[in-house]
């Protein structure tokens, strides 16, 4: 008889304590986590992680690899060109980043006050960022080819240069035609996202600072900038990012020439690891993106921390 | 990805079950005959070209065989990464269009298709000796060399004979020396320097050839780019690039020439057939007076740009001899002769039966065409096929050597810089 009862409460316990367990709020968290976690580890954690593992090995196309350690990135380190596309990166995220940062919030302050067609220029605004990059990029040609550059052909017209500028032949023109691509395309995200953050600040807090005897600027240094910090810390995120492994624009319009002087990590990777199918190789030279992007999204976030009041 | 979020848990059980049931019938069908083949190709610049293959020769073979055969088309441009994703996945189409030195690239995954090939030659009085140098690995054919495309130089006739020239040039210096007077009567050259794929190493390997300079010797070890030969045409070029050209060159690809020579901005560059073709449907005056003709001599004789269409199976492909008796099928003359024509000597055959063919007598201006394939190699040459070729070309070692000099770097540098590379990417080989 004990035996029995003893045997109904062991079977009858797992049920109970298994739906107690699950509704605990613990347990239920990870639960919904679980997913989009298994999906990330599915679609973002096993290429990166395969990335590290072709990176270590000689791996050519359609042939199986060899386990070489680090062989791969001791060669690019050897590499002239790998460090001329250190650079190259480095110039172009930079210098592309900083221009849409103060042209995008400039662009916000300025949508954010009223005027006529307000809601029609501010959906325009948007233009760039909505054609698909290939084709814009393809408009861009034709403004960057001297032959029918409306941009030379205005210098020519008015005296001032004959012939134009080659706007893609000369390598510090050639970067600067594709830094320049590269903030138009870019510049609209910015200015939009901006614009919602300008929105969110109370009209108060202006009001108070000007009780307060701060002038335009001081409202901007003291109320816009502080409060707009966070969503500028984001967005430069994000472009950072974009940037620095930007592909599309510069394979259209240069293929990293002339000479590589416009070559960056990820077309110069797609080079090697495609065109040359040494996937090993390519992989070494796409990963070494990944230390240095960290380390400024690190010290952005470090730097642009909201203060703690 | 979209796609998936709206599935229902019913649809995935679903597809899963279809998918098992697609394999077992899979596995059944390896052992009947296959209902189709599939081809794949890159989107053809002479547009009958593929449309031919599709309506004339796939009807055919499907009516004789009952064997249906799909063309599969990518855009330009992407071919070799759809060739990579199909033979790394194990599946994909069951035949390739190839250039360069992809037979070497994948020749794990390409049947050996030796057997074939020689049989095509001797129906077809026999295949040029450059058609084997892309094609043949370890002694094995592993592909059909279809055409060449090859790059010769294009020229205005009507501004030649102002400046003195009845015909081409037949020296680099020559050629050198019209391109001055060209271009002080605003008729400049333009040859690409910039990183293309075709219109840069069209007359850059040639150039470097032709100077008596290579980059690796025929051991494929020995690096001898550093050479006094290589210096003198490296020398040529900044003084060819300075007095005949202007600095937008330097960052050219392949369609810039097309471009400006068409726009009547220059008078002479290096392309495919490619100039001629739209010259004569969309300006026909200007067809008029546009020349093709071959590669100027250097001191150590003239070469041309290899740049083939070959053919290859996929060792993935279930049936095999199927997919070689359609190649067989295809490059017997009663199909082959036809599907040439439709592109004009676009595609440069590879067999000695089509020197003569009534195809070249459509448009003699492309008959130096069909006489470059003696002189031609790819480039690398005359090393054989390696990856370290296959690296050299995508890092662009020659042409940069020569842009860097006309940019202004020393011939020195440029020489030593391009000396470097080829050692540390020769050293794996």
């Amino acid at each position: 008889m004990t035996a029995v009862l003893a045997a109904s409460a062991v079977r009858r316990r797992p049920a109970v304590s298994l739906g107690r367990w699950l509704e605990r709020e613990g347990v239920f968290s990870w639960l919904m986590v679980a997913l989009p976690v298994a999906f990330l580890v599915a679609l973002v954690g096993y290429p990166f992680f395969y990335g590290i593992w072709i990176s270590l090995q000689d791996r050519p196309v359609a042939k199986p690899g060899v386990f070489v350690g680090l062989d791969n990135f001791i060669n690019d380190w050897h590499d002239p060109v790998f460090w001329q596309v250190v650079v190259n990166t480095f110039v172009y995220t930079s210098t592309a980043t900083l221009l849409k940062m103060v042209g995008g919030l400039g662009l916000a302050l300025v949508m954010n006050q009223d005027f006529r067609f307000k809601n029609l220029t501010r959906a325009l605004l948007l233009l760039p960022f909505i054609v698909p990059t290939v084709l814009s990029t393809i408009a861009w040609q034709w403004i960057l080819d001297p032959a029918f550059s409306v941009i030379n052909w205005a210098l020519m017209q008015t005296g001032l240069a004959n012939p134009g500028p080659s706007w893609l032949g000369n390598p510090y023109l050639a970067m600067f035609s594709l830094i320049m691509v590269n903030t138009w395309r870019g510049l609209p995200f910015y200015a939009i996202t901006l614009l919602a953050g300008l929105q969110t600040i109370s009209p108060e807090l202006y009001e108070a600072a000007t009780i307060d005897g701060a002038g335009r600027w001081g409202r901007f240094r003291y109320v816009t900038l502080p409060l707009l910090k966070p969503i500028i810390f984001i967005v430069t995120m994000f472009s950072v990012i974009f940037t620095f492994s930007d592909f599309q624009l510069i394979y259209v319009l240069t293929r990293g020439g002339p000479a590589n002087a416009t070559h960056v990590f990820a077309t110069y990777a797609f080079d090697v690891a495609m065109g040359a199918g040494q996937f090993g190789q390519g992989a070494s030279i796409a990963l070494s993106m990944v230390p240095p992007l960290a380390l400024i999204i690190l010290a952005m976030a470090i730097y642009m921390r909201p203060a703690k009041s | 990805m979209v796609a998936h979020s709206h599935q229902s848990r019913r649809d995935v059980l679903k597809l899963t079950a279809l998918g098992a049931a697609g394999t077992l019938l899979g596995a059944a069908a390896t052992q009947a005959a296959p209902k189709n083949l599939t081809m794949m190709h890159e989107s053809s610049f002479v547009p009958p070209y593929d449309a031919f293959f599709k309506n004339n020769l796939a009807a055919a073979y499907e009516k004789a065989t009952g064997i249906k055969v799909n063309y599969e088309v990518v855009s330009v441009g992407s071919l070799q990464t759809r060739v990579t994703t199909a033979a790394e996945n194990g599946s994909g189409p069951d035949m390739t269009a190839i250039g360069f030195n992809w037979a070497f690239l994948f020749d794990d995954k390409f049947v050996d298709v030796s057997d074939i090939a020689v049989e095509i030659g001797k129906e077809g009085g026999g295949w040029y000796e450059s058609a084997q140098e892309s094609v043949v690995v370890g002694g094995k054919w592993k592909a059909i060399p279809f055409g060449n495309i090859g790059q010769l130089m294009n020229w205005r006739t009507d501004w030649f004979k102002q400046a003195g020239y009845d015909k081409f040039p037949d020296t680099w210096d020559e050629l050198l020396e019209a391109g001055i007077k060209l271009k002080k009567a605003g008729h400049p050259f333009g040859f690409e320097l910039g990183h293309g794929f075709g219109d840069n190493h069209g007359w850059l390997y040639p150039l470097l050839w032709s100077y008596g300079a290579r980059e690796v010797e025929a051991d494929g070890k020995t690096i001898v780019i550093d050479s006094d030969e290589t210096a003198r045409a490296v020398d040529f070029c900044r003084k060819f690039f300075k007095e005949t050209m202007f600095e937008d060159v330097l960052g050219w690809t392949d369609v810039n020439n097309n471009k400006a020579f068409l726009s009547e901005q220059i008078s002479c560059t290096n392309n495919a057939e490619s100039i001629l073709w739209s010259a004569k449907r969309d300006f026909p005056d200007m067809a008029k007076v546009i020349d093709q003709s071959e590669n100027p001599k250097g001191p150590k004789g003239r070469f041309h740009m290899l740049n083939p269409l070959c053919h290859a199976v996929f060792t993935h492909t279930q049936d095999k001899q199927a997919a070689k008796d359609f190649l067989r099928w295809l490059m017997a003359p009663k199909q082959l002769g036809p599907w040439y024509d439709v592109a004009v000597t676009y595609y440069q055959p590879f067999l000695h039966a089509y020197d003569d063919a009534p195809m070249w007598k459509v448009e003699p201006r492309n008959l130096p065409y069909r006489d470059a394939l003696k002189t031609a190699h790819l480039p690398g040459w005359p090393a054989p096929l390696s990856r370290a070729q296959s690296e050299t070309i995508a890092k662009f070692v020659v042409i940069d050597m020569f842009a860097k000099a006309c940019a202004g770097k020393s011939t020195k540098e440029v020489i030593a810089d391009a000396q470097g590379q080829l050692k540390q990417i020769y050293k794996a080989a």
